[in-house]
């Protein structure tokens, strides 16, 4: 048996690559964040646990595995794709009535806008989530753009790009991440009182500093100037 | 979103944040007011796609929140798994 000792692919080049690399996958780009001796664990527990799954079908237990790891390479603030916001505490506002007599606004950072609406990102037309992965880094430079979308718009007519995360649940149904359709149906039993008549969404990989001192600060008064008296907010 | 939590508190408008599980310590960091934990995949706090009845769920979870936080900090955290809904 020979060893190879050729310039090879490193294993730690081949887990980055997952990120925003030649191997691009959203759904694994977490194994960045993870030492080469974690991502060699989540890989080989991956494999046992898929050799299980070739003799009893339970795909399960490969869906818990990547959602641990994932929470697992999230677990540390710091990091690709971390953050050093840290506040000792914050603002509190109770909400003053019940959610049956509140008028609640759904806001998401999962880059939805309205079939004819789109933000054009870059001035580019028509870009496609492909192309929005490639620039995740000019993305993170840039003020984030709100798109409006009315209460009622169905769905056939959102459509989702985001180069930060894997978009596919989004695109299957927009509810895993823009609930859209299941607080129209909270409202239509009385549960919640009343939705703004619009509901909104940006891309959330954007320049926090730009987002907290200019649009942040725009976008609350949208929001007020809506009646809301409470806002469901959906970080991706 | 943590910015926009705080912004939106500040400014009156209460607010809940749904995010999964893996968000806990950045958003922990940022000492919002109520933040409900999801063990789903990235990308689909809510619930898997279609299956509108753990979405509905996550929702009321949040919902709940709004009436039952008296204080900052309160997180609760979504129990079960995630679970694709078989075709």
């Amino acid at each position: 048996m020979t060893e190879d000792t050729g310039a090879g692919e490193s294993f730690a080049a081949f887990k980055d690559s997952f990120s925003y690399g030649s191997r691009t996958d959203l759904t694994f780009k977490f194994l960045k964040r993870l030492s080469p001796e974690d991502a060699a664990r989540f890989l080989q527990e991956l494999l046992g646990r898929l050799g299980d799954t070739c003799d009893d079908g339970r795909a399960e237990r490969l869906v818990d595995h990547v959602c641990e790891w994932q929470r697992r390479a999230y677990a540390e603030t710091e990091g690709p794709g971390g953050s050093s916001w840290t506040y000792a505490d914050g603002p509190f506002t109770p909400l003053k009535t019940p959610v049956a007599a509140s008028r609640l606004v759904l806001l998401a950072s999962s880059g939805h806008f309205l079939d004819g609406d789109d933000p054009r990102p870059f001035g580019v037309a028509d870009m496609t989530q492909d192309e929005a992965v490639a620039r995740i880094a000019d993305f993170l430079k840039i003020e984030p753009v709100l798109s409006a979308i009315p209460l009622d718009a169905p769905r056939e007519r959102l459509r989702v790009r985001h180069g930060g995360y894997d978009i596919r649940g989004a695109e299957a149904d927009p509810n895993v991440v823009f609930p859209l359709e299941r607080l129209r149906e909270l409202h239509q039993d009385g549960v919640v009182g009343e939705l703004a008549p619009a509901a909104y969404s940006f891309v959330g990989a954007c320049a926090q500093t730009l987002l907290l001192r200019h649009a942040g600060p725009a976008w609350v008064a949208r929001l007020r100037a809506q009646g809301a008296d409470a806002a469901v907010l959906v970080p991706v | 979103m943590g910015h926009v939590a705080r912004l939106l508190e500040e400014a009156g408008v209460a607010t809940v944040v749904v995010a999964v599980r893996a968000f806990e310590r950045r958003l922990g960091a940022m000492s919002l007011p109520r933040v409900v934990l999801t063990p789903h995949l990235m990308g689909r706090p809510l619930g898997a796609p279609g299956d509108s009845a753990r979405q509905r769920s996550t929702l009321l979870a949040a919902l709940r929140l709004f009436e039952r936080a008296t204080e900052p900090g309160a997180v609760v955290a979504m129990p079960g798994a995630y679970r694709p809904l078989r075709p």
